[in-house]
């Protein structure tokens, strides 16, 4: 995408100063990120760093201790309960934003009791309460984009993994989201698979589409995003265009993760 | 009363006991439906609190299908019988009624069966829900579903799956336990047998038919539930 047009649109997530502990330990100490509207943002990091919680906390999957996350402009509201815990103030809210958010999951999540194309077509039907015959066609556009068009009437255990995800990437698609969310989508993939998955995602980004990506592919941080952002232990290490922090970051750490 | 013959036993005619015993065993299937549905209601709730419950929830959950499980059955029908009816008494002398009001017997027995199977539900459901993929339900979250779509949508179908072989045994204990609910007065299948038996000579027939008409009950469901089972395990791969 276009660099100048990366500064001046507007933002679609902001997540300031976030922190996040499970139990004693402190895995989120004070991350803020922003994501403009067709920025593809890489997220890399060893395990544990905390790069996979922070996509979490987006949409709220994990409710962070502290701090703040706006998606399109509306910041979600946390309250802290009696019992000390931080907590969404209004669950309405929370459950509206996820629906404008497309998620992406390591382990694929599809619903194993559902079709392929009833997967893809559940949220808009049922969340959305969109006239069934209009996402059946949206949905059907949609296998077909992302090449699985043909399993429609499958069940997601008589797809390969490549298969599973590519109808994942359908059904986060087919609530037309604001942002996509992809955490690890090829972490789990048998290695002849993960090109697959890859393209489909690259030709996202060519859409212009707003992608969070926790990843562990190199050459996808290097070449699809428009900015990557490096997380260690809980804060953000190096952060800038691919060109940049992959030639000359001022990171020791990051050098020597890219290296490995 | 002319001696009847076997076949008189099972004919509708006038001096027939047909329409009688068929009479019984509708009641049995009403028991066992009713007592089935109500142990599913308070399995579903059992369940979700000791799964998600806090330690005060958790607890009386933990109390209950321990106390249910290790109460003899019968017992449990007694107690709701005398004890709903000791209920049903105080409320009626409160409204100028004298003397002693029962409870309903199919009341009584509907919701002891209930509650005791109940126990055994909660157990079943909360089994089958930890074999749920927790990331499916996770998915479910993630595209915005509130928490009653969510339930009906994704979790119950995928908790079913999981509890229907265990609904099954539960369904065979409720049917068999319905018999107890003779002793509250009730003319189900086998209290309709020992009337059959005490007004003639030849108790054995009668008991003989109503064992066949128990079994033809629990092959039917039985059929009913492989059907079922396979609808909800569609999208499972056998291997």
């Amino acid at each position: 995408m276009n660099m100048s047009a990366a500064v001046t649109a507007p933002v679609a997530i902001r997540v300031h100063d976030l922190h996040k502990s499970f139990g004693p330990v402190e895995v989120l100490k004070g991350v803020s990120l922003e994501a403009r509207e067709g920025e593809v943002i890489s997220i890399l990091g060893s395990s544990g760093s905390g790069k996979s919680t922070l996509l979490r906390c987006i949409n709220m999957l994990e409710v962070p201790n502290s701090g703040t996350i706006e998606v399109a402009g509306e910041a979600i509201r946390l309250k802290t309960s009696s019992d000390g815990r931080s907590r969404p103030a209004d669950q309405k809210q929370v459950d509206r934003i996820r629906s404008e958010l497309g998620m992406v999951f390591q382990s694929f999540n599809l619903w194993s009791h559902k079709t392929v194309l009833e997967n893809v077509i559940e949220a808009p039907v049922h969340v959305l309460k969109r006239p069934r015959v209009e996402a059946v066609e949206e949905a059907e556009a949609l296998l077909a984009k992302v090449g699985i068009a043909d399993k429609r009437n499958h069940y997601p255990s008589h797809l390969s993994g490549g298969q599973q995800q590519r109808a994942a990437i359908a059904r986060a698609l087919a609530m037309r989201p604001k942002a996509m969310l992809f955490d690890e989508p090829t972490s789990a993939l048998d290695p002849e698979l993960v090109g697959e998955v890859l393209r489909v995602m690259r030709g996202l980004a060519e859409e212009g589409r707003t992608m969070l990506v926790v990843t562990h592919e190199m050459g996808f941080a290097r070449d699809v995003s428009s900015r990557v952002v490096f997380v260690h232990k809980g804060t953000i290490e190096e952060e800038g265009p691919p060109q940049e922090v992959f030639t000359r970051s001022k990171s020791e750490r990051f050098r020597q993760f890219i290296k490995s | 009363m002319t001696e009847p013959g076997f076949l008189d036993i099972i004919s509708f005619g006038a001096d027939g006991w047909g329409a009688a015993l068929a009479a019984g065993a509708w009641m049995t299937i009403l028991i066992a439906i009713a007592g089935f549905a109500i142990g599913g209601l308070i399995g579903t709730f059992g369940a979700w609190a000791k799964i998600s419950g806090g330690p005060v929830v958790r607890g009386c959950a933990e109390a209950y299908t321990t106390i249910l499980r290790g109460i003899p059955d019968l017992l449990v029908i007694y107690l709701f019988y005398f004890g709903g009816s000791a209920v049903v008494t105080a409320v009626g002398q409160l409204f100028g009624a004298e003397g002693f009001v029962s409870l309903p017997g199919f009341i009584a027995g509907a919701l002891a069966v209930g509650i005791t199977s109940g126990a055994q539900q909660t157990e079943v459901y909360r089994g089958a829900f930890r074999a749920v993929h927790p990331g499916e339900l996770e998915a479910a979250t993630a595209c915005g579903m509130g928490r009653l779509l969510k339930f009906r949508r994704i979790t119950a179908p995928l908790t079913l799956r999981y509890a229907l072989p265990g609904l099954g045994n539960v369904w065979q204990v409720v049917l068999k336990e319905s018999a107890l609910v003779s002793v509250t007065g009730v003319v189900e299948l086998l209290r309709q047998a020992q009337i059959g038996a005490g007004s003639t000579s030849r108790p054995f027939d009668f008991f003989f038919i109503a064992a066949m008409i128990y079994l033809a009950i629990s092959t039917v469901s039985g059929l009913i539930l492989q059907v079922t089972e396979r609808r909800f395990s569609r999208g499972v791969r056998r291997g």
